[in-house]
């Protein structure tokens, strides 16, 4: 196995015009490691995945996959690779059987392994009582564990995986995440993009932000965010027209003070979130405020993305939250 | 009645500018049909030779009026496709609801194809005009030519919105468009009627298009015979008569269904 | 080697599929050039009373029309499923698999000369019911040949076009152009019977002289001087839109 599963140097694509989707990126993923490509819509993160899957040559720059230049090698790298991208791309006339073995030959699985191999797949993803029927008749999270299958169907070193969970109901997204989660306890090398905060912090062992065709931050999600600011506490003082100066005044002490926000909000950057509450509201308290709410907040990766860009990841709010 | 021709009008503006916007649609209208006239001038332009072939100066003489014809057929179906896939769509629905007389959602795609039609048939004649065709009946004669083809090619949209108003969905409308060429093989539009084989000869003598086509092509090979235009212009008179009330039944019906 | 073949098997496979799971697709294709053949022959039979056909009558004189409009669509349509691979992502898939492009792509048209063989049949059927003569099987072995070729070489043009547009609307493109390639030949009359502007195209289209490698069982006898130009245009027709092919499918996403 190669030293690093990936390896990227100063990654270009231009399309006509001038117009530079991905402007130079450099990145590294170590064998066995689950990266994030996190980033909005546009920024680059599908145009990346595509050259590093050998269907789009780059336009500047270089990258290896599983030890093999994806330009110059591109078969040698579709050997080792699986590639899962955003479109469940399957034939909707084919059982999920037929589509499998379909996949196993196209991938030189010999002949008499064939059926076996789909067969296993398919129960790994829990299709096996839907094997016989037509993937027309599958659900959307059904067709995404198909599609998840095909890319598994010869055990490849390093899997691609854009925007896996897209548009999947909550209880589709966990499973899904214990998938990525064992194929990384099996060794396999997982690259994946995503637009979901929660995806990348949860699953990825290092994240790489990508924002206007360049990596804006990369690190492990707790290092990301650790740079961005340590947690703060929210206040929420009650009564008729508190006097929030005063309040700020009363608890900054006990952190550093975040610019106040109008009204009856003060927010104070503190070490430890929660050891930091009780004195807080006992300084509050002893200055005569009312304490309607108090919350620690932790910096997101959104933040991180924020502080580095400028501007918000979009969709940060309105991913579904995962199931438990 | 003004009451029903200001909003026909309207409509029937509304999709001549649609169809401006993407004139790739327009394409297949009068590609194919040229094609058709190509091949088959290219080939068959002998057979004027053969007894019982009228006196033309070229087959393309004859020909053209059949092509006019198919041309015009297809424009109905399209306006079938494209009524079809405004019901599917939903703005047929908003149509309904308006302020507008019924009879007026109808009358505003028929309308329209009145216009393609006339366009077509211009089209046509300056193709024939450009290679050589000279038209015997004369100004007069293009005139009748224009007026037998507009008519014709009405009718034609008042049988494609027919169809789209009884038809579950834009595919079965599009499932129309071979017969097209079916109900052309058996009518006089490509060649003489004295010179069809049986059983076509008999099915053209009652086909309307027949005498639609020999309508048209009556004024373009001899001078401007009284018989032949007539007959074309009655039959055309006819399609159109038959299949706007069909269409407004039709429309009566599908609204009285939805209720 | 026996890898690529069992790869185009599995493709040629999947695209029969189609054949057998949407019944009513195949159908318009199926039928079309038998409706042809019976409607053309009817209006303008006549035509074959001409001196210079020499007494062959005309629906037997356009027979191989039929069967090589057949093959063109039949061409056609592979370009057509295989824009709609495209659009649909799974295209995607096929080339992020190991198998070489050339194997990919014989799978992808190789079915098309199968297929193109259903129409064929069914028109030889309707033929032969309305009398059209017996051509010899060696004749019927011949025009297989000629019918499979001609549906490789439209569906590797189909390809090309579904590369370059990557979208089905770019359909109309490939039927037209099969459509074209088929008359704009002896089609309806002999060569000499052909208007001076259409002999000029129709002698420099090789698909007259395939045509006509076709028609020689059915007006006549299969002599060899017909026959290997037939074959030369044939092969000449695969070779280069194959050619054109196989560089389009190595230069995808390039």
């Amino acid at each position: 196995m190669a030293e690093r599963a990936i390896e990227v140097v100063g990654l270009q694509r231009e399309f006509g015009k001038g117009f530079k989707a991905v402007d130079g990126i450099d990145l590294a993923v170590a064998p066995g490691e689950v990266y994030g490509f996190l980033g909005p819509n546009g920024a680059g993160k599908t145009t990346t995945v595509r050259m590093l899957v050998t269907l789009l040559r780059p336009t500047g720059g270089h990258a290896l996959v599983a030890g093999h230049d994806v330009a110059r090698e591109p078969a040698e790298v579709r050997r080792r690779i699986g590639v899962a991208l955003q479109e469940a791309a399957l034939d909707l006339l084919m059982t999920g059987r037929e589509l499998m073995e379909l996949q196993a030959t196209l991938h030189g699985i010999p002949r008499k392994a064939v059926a076996a191999r789909a067969a296993d797949l398919i129960e790994r993803v829990g299709l096996a009582q839907a094997g016989e029927r037509r993937v027309g008749t599958y659900s959307g999270g059904m067709r995404r564990r198909l599609d998840l299958a095909m890319a598994l169907i010869h055990a490849p070193e390093v899997l691609f995986l854009d925007e896996p969970t897209t548009g999947l109901d909550p209880t589709s997204r966990t499973t899904l995440w214990d998938e990525v989660r064992r194929l990384r306890d099996e060794g396999t090398t997982v690259f994946l993009t995503t637009q979901y905060l929660e995806e990348a912090d949860q699953l990825a062992d290092r994240v790489g932000i990508i924002d206007h065709g360049r990596i804006v931050a990369e690190g492990t999600p707790q290092a990301l965010k650790a740079e961005v600011g340590r947690p703060h506490l929210d206040i929420t003082l009650a009564g008729e027209g508190p006097d929030a100066e005063a309040a700020a005044r009363a608890v900054a002490p006990y952190g550093e003070l975040c610019a106040t926000t109008p009204g009856a909000h003060v927010s104070l950057r503190v070490a430890d979130g929660a050891a930091a509450m009780a004195p807080v509201v006992r300084a509050l308290d002893d200055a005569g405020f009312a304490v309607e709410g108090i919350e620690v907040v932790r910096p997101t990766l959104d933040d991180v993305f924020a502080e580095k860009t400028g501007h918000r990841l979009e969709g940060a709010a309105t991913a579904p939250a995962a199931v438990a | 009645m003004r009451a029903i021709l200001a909003p026909s009008w309207a409509l029937a503006a509304r999709t001549l500018r649609n169809i401006l916007r993407r004139p790739q649609f327009l394409a297949p209208l009068v590609l194919m049909p040229t094609l058709f006239l190509a091949i088959n001038t290219g080939g068959l332009h002998r057979t004027t030779d053969l007894p019982g072939f009228p006196h033309v100066d070229g087959f393309l003489d004859f020909q053209l009026a059949g092509a006019i014809t198919q041309s015009l057929l297809l424009g109905g179906v399209m306006q079938g496709i494209g009524t079809a896939l405004e019901i599917e769509g939903g703005f047929f629905d908003r149509l309904v609801a308006a302020p507008i007389p019924r009879v007026a959602i109808v009358l505003g795609r028929i309308l329209a194809g009145t216009a393609i039609a006339a366009a077509q048939v211009v089209w046509f004649l300056l193709l024939g005009a450009i290679f050589g065709v000279s038209f015997h009946g004369g100004p007069l004669g293009i005139l009748l030519v224009i007026a037998i083809g507009a008519l014709a090619g009405t009718g034609f949209a008042a049988l494609g919105v027919l169809i789209a108003l009884r038809a579950r969905n834009a595919s079965t409308v599009q499932g129309i468009f071979p017969l097209v060429f079916v109900v052309l093989f058996v009518s006089s539009a490509f060649f003489p009627r004295a010179l069809l084989e049986a059983p076509a000869d008999w099915f053209a003598e009652f086909n309307p298009l027949s005498y639609v086509a020999d309508g048209m092509r009556d004024p373009i090979i001899s001078g401007i015979s009284v018989g032949p235009v007539l007959e074309g212009l009655a039959a055309a008179a006819g399609l159109v008569a038959v299949f706007v009330a069909l269409a407004v039944l039709a429309l009566r019906g599908r609204l009285r269904e939805a209720r | 080697m026996t890898r690529s073949l069992t790869v185009i098997a599995a493709l040629v496979r999947r695209a029969l599929n189609e054949l057998t799971r949407v019944p009513g697709a195949a159908l318009p294709g199926v039928l079309a050039p038998s409706i042809f053949l019976v409607g053309l022959s009817g209006v303008f039979g006549e035509a074959a009373r001409l001196p210079g056909f020499d007494a062959t009558d005309f629906r037997t004189f356009i027979v191989p029309v039929g069967l090589l409009q057949g093959a063109a669509f039949t061409g056609a349509a592979t370009g057509v499923n295989l824009a709609r691979d495209i659009e649909r992502g799974w295209f995607d898939r096929l080339m992020v698999c190991p198998a070489p492009r050339v194997t990919i792509l014989t799978g992808v048209v190789a079915s098309a000369a199968i297929r193109a063989l259903l129409p064929a049949a069914f028109l030889l059927c309707v033929a032969f019911a309305l009398g059209v003569g017996w051509p010899g099987f060696g004749a019927l072995a011949l025009d297989a040949v000629l019918v499979m070729g001609l549906a490789t070489a439209m569906a590797l043009y189909a390809v090309l076009v579904a590369l370059k547009f990557k979208t089905q609307q770019a359909a109309p493109l490939m039927q037209t152009v099969g459509f074209m390639a088929v008359l704009f030949t002896s089609a309806y009359a002999p060569l000499d019977l052909l208007a001076g502007w259409m002999r000029a195209i129709a002698r420099v289209n090789p698909v007259t002289h395939v045509l006509d490698g076709v028609r020689q069982g059915f007006v006549a006898h299969v002599t060899w001087a017909d026959t290997w130009p037939a074959l030369l245009a044939m092969v000449g027709l695969v070779a280069a839109f194959g050619a054109l092919a196989v560089r389009s499918m190595r230069r995808v996403g390039v």
